[in-house]
């Protein structure tokens, strides 16, 4: 007891406050910019962490990253741009409440959902991180392999009318995750030659030129006179700008089960946040009792996304602080800061020296509660920010699309290819093809190919035989689990199709 | 008049007359093949700032990952020669890989070697709870159920792989290679049991003396948390070649950008704060100026070539 409260008071200072307080809020700012990542300003300032005890410069990172996964998805609701990868799914309800005018209300339970998703994991990190990092590591590419095709089959279809079309999309995104090099021989596939293409194509470059560029040329379409009007209208009535306690309360059951989703998929090394908010988002739909909404502007759409990314970020601590192994990028800066401020993770940690872990904790949850604070004050600046004519807006949109790509690593490739997908996105949009199982395809590919040619090789140390993935656990609870899924899934049909049809349906 | 158009002439010229000799007068971008936080991003943040600071201006660290670190190298290689994009060069990529594979650029060729600034160690380890005690257990196992020990390291036909590699192939033994990107993944894989064994640059000292132990030594130097482990080549195994990190610019780097990066490492790597990293990380020092990191280089890649063709790794 008397260690948690001394690791406690070194964070509960002023000084560690204020540095929360810059770090949220300038993480927000910089997860709105696309392009600007959190993890790029934090790579810059941790060499500078040096000057500062460790209780300041810490926390402000923590604080940073925790805001701008808040910060990236008030760009994503409002002009359909994500800031950072990690909130494109938000996109997918957000954008259509704000068109309804109710962009504040979708901030608003972005804001809600991400809070409670930071809390909830790291509430499990202080608790059972040791326990679920013994999961996490049960994990092996076995289980990536099942748990990713899972995915990619659930996903796929997503909110497509006919099926086929969703499939087609689904199909053009896995063939552009596989340009670039051959994860285990190194070999060029669909590079053409091009040395750029090497590294495959760039996530943030294709989601900002997919999603928002292509948004762009949709909007040239639509006739001039109305070119006039504002960019994003907020509608005038209280009720469409907050998030009312029933709503809240209807969402509360889809953020439990996103964050611990997030949770899950945060503690294990390698599949990040923008996967975990697919998933979460694909899961809500499944669950939801309002599934048609989806897409539409469902609430539901907008917090499993947000609560699954953010309780990824506050997970990726657990095999952080349980083995040293750091689970994604900002995981790992903050591996670094600590080795260079000589604090040790890993197991002995905890026997050895367990007063800074505590004092991490403390800064965890102050930072919560600083970005729930602040993202209100966000929601006020972006209401006002984006309150000018739509013709001025769609075109720095366009400037902001090219600067932002420029600046991840100052390719003019990466630029052109910003417009490629803008032109890709805006002639699937106007051919009726649904947009998300191509971003799914394309970010899950790399990550099902890796896992499972790693399978493939490891069946050959068993004896040839594929059979070996039975001996695993965690493989035979995950395939468990999915059987009963397809169950439950082939079931409800059966039982829709026997009763006579709705007629109020869509 | 006259004197107003010397002014302005004046003027124009200043900014030229001070770039000459004056490097480096503007941000200058280190570019690490390794992706944000293994071991040689640390490395390359901690000689920016370092460096950054002595020299006076600020030096931006690029992470650009892929192909076992040829991309970035490769994107060294071809950027232009004034000093203001350098890279952060290891020993796979330059003296190892470059035997196996089509690199985009030759190491002899189209890079010059700034300097280097560390000795890592490469350790050869096992779970804790691993039912083999020594190397010799487990080159027994391997030798009587080929292909079933599974192994990784993080540099997929790097130097570590390829004397772990000379050590089966020299005891008849043959063991299965299993790849993963990066060093967290190997100690993930390690920890989940999927692999039984792993040549770790992981130097953080709790993580492996708590879960792991040490079989063997993969550098010429005696590991530093288990002095008493042989390293490869004293347990009378072909290689354990030298794993250095050192900075690299394309061919053709100016003699005066040359001279002041010797002095600048050889100021960094006696600082406090780089010496408190490498005793953090477990690393041995070892600063070699442009011309004796040239050398080292030039040596191990001849060496290597002959040992890759013995072992016939492709």
């Amino acid at each position: 007891m008397d260690l948690i409260l001394e690791g406690l008071s070194l964070t509960f200072t002023w000084e560690s406050l204020i540095a929360i307080i810059i770090g949220v809020a300038a993480g927000q700012i910089l997860g709105a910019i696309p392009g600007l990542t959190a993890s790029m300003a934090v790579a810059l300032l941790i060499p500078y962490s040096f000057y500062f005890s460790p209780w300041v410069g810490i926390p402000m990172l923590m604080g940073m990253f925790k805001g701008s996964l808040f910060g990236s998805s008030t760009t994503a609701i409002l002009i359909r741009t994500p800031g950072t990868p990690a909130a494109s799914a938000t996109v997918l309800d957000g954008y259509p409440l704000a068109k309804k005018g109710k962009g504040a209300k979708a901030i608003k339970m972005a804001l809600y959902a991400s809070v409670f998703g930071d809390t909830f994991s790291d509430i499990c990190l202080i608790f059972f991180a040791s326990l679920l990092a013994m999961v996490a590591l049960m994990f092996g590419p076995a289980e990536y392999t099942i748990l990713i095709a899972m995915a990619l089959a659930s996903l796929g279809m997503l909110s497509s009318k006919p099926p086929w079309k969703g499939l087609v999309a689904m199909l053009l995104g896995v063939i552009i995750g596989t340009i670039g090099l051959d994860p285990i021989t190194a070999s060029e596939r669909l590079t053409f030659g091009n040395p750029e293409l090497e590294e495959g194509i760039g996530l943030i470059p294709m989601l900002i030129g997919f999603l928002s560029v292509s948004e762009v040329f949709r909007q040239m379409e639509s006739s001039l006179s109305d070119l006039s009007g504002k960019a994003i209208q907020f509608s005038k009535k209280k009720i469409d700008n907050r998030v009312s306690w029933t709503e809240f309360k209807s969402c509360i059951p889809v953020m439990f089960r996103s964050s611990a989703l997030g949770t899950l998929i945060g503690a294990m090394p390698g599949l990040g946040s923008t996967v975990a908010a697919f998933l979460a988002y694909g899961e809500a739909r499944r669950t939801s009792k309002h599934p048609e909404e989806f897409g539409k502007g469902s609430l539901e759409g907008i917090a499993a996304p947000e609560a699954a990314n953010n309780a990824v970020s506050g997970a990726n601590l657990i095999p952080l602080l349980a083995f040293g192994i750091p689970g994604d990028i900002a995981a790992a800066l903050i591996l670094s800061a600590f080795m260079i401020q000589g604090i040790n993770v890993g197991p002995l940690a905890f026997s050895e020296n367990p007063v800074p872990l505590y004092a991490i904790y403390g800064a965890l949850i102050i930072a919560n509660a600083v970005n729930l604070v602040l993202g209100h004050g966000l929601v006020h600046v972006s209401r006002v920010a984006f309150a000018i004519p739509r013709r001025l807006l769609l075109s720095s949109v366009l400037v902001i699309a090219s600067a932002g790509s420029y600046a991840l690593r100052g390719s003019l490739f990466d630029v052109q290819m910003v417009f490629v997908f803008g032109i890709l996105g805006f002639a699937m949009i106007r051919y009726g093809f649904p947009t998300v199982p191509l971003l799914i395809g394309f970010i899950l590919t790399p990550l099902l190919e890796e896992n499972l040619r790693t399978v493939l090789l490891l069946a050959s140390t068993y004896d040839e035989s594929l059979l070996f993935v039975f001996t695993r656990p965690a493989f035979n609870v995950l395939a468990g689990l999915i059987v009963v899924i397809l169950v439950l899934v082939f079931w409800r049909k059966r039982r829709l199709r026997r009763l006579p049809s709705p007629p109020s349906d869509s | 008049m006259r004197i107003l158009k010397y002014m302005a002439l004046a003027l124009m010229l200043t900014p030229f007359a001070a770039t000459a000799g004056n490097y480096p007068d503007k941000p200058i971008t280190l570019i690490c093949p390794y992706s944000a936080g293994g071991g040689g991003d640390t490395a390359t943040r901690m000689i920016a700032k370092l460096a950054g600071d002595m020299m006076g201006v600020k030096i931006n660290v690029e992470n650009k990952t892929g192909g076992g670190a040829t991309i970035g190298i490769g994107a060294v290689s071809k950027s232009k020669a004034d000093g203001y994009t350098l890279g952060f060069v290891s020993t796979s990529p330059i003296t190892i890989r470059t035997h196996m594979m089509k690199a985009p650029y030759h190491p002899l060729k189209d890079l010059t070697y700034v300097g280097q600034f560390v000795a890592s160690s490469q350790p050869l380890v096992v779970l804790k709870d691993s039912p083999y005690k020594s190397l010799a257990d487990l080159i027994a196992y391997a030798k009587a159920n080929p292909g079933k020990l599974r192994w990784s390291t993080s540099v997929q036909r790097g130097g570590p792989h390829v004397a772990v590699e000379a050590m089966f192939k020299a005891e008849g033994a043959k063991a299965t290679f299993i790849p993963f990107k990066g060093g967290s993944k190997v100690l993930a894989a390690l920890l989940g049991k999927t692999i039984d064994a792993a040549m770790m640059s992981e130097g953080n000292k709790s993580t492996l003396d708590g879960q792991t132990r040490i079989l063997a030594e993969g550098t010429p130097n005696k590991n530093p948390v288990n002095r008493k482990v042989p390293t490869l080549t004293e347990a009378g195994y072909p290689i354990a070649p030298a794993i250095f990190f050192g900075l690299a610019g394309p061919a053709g780097l100016p003699a005066d950008v040359l001279a002041k990066w010797d002095d600048v490492l050889a100021k960094v790597v006696k600082t406090d704060e780089f010496k408190a990293l490498a005793n953090q990380r477990k690393w041995s020092l070892d600063f070699a100026g442009h011309k004796a990191f040239t050398k080292t280089v030039v040596s191990d890649y001849n060496a290597a070539k002959i040992a890759i063709a013995k072992i016939g790794m492709k």
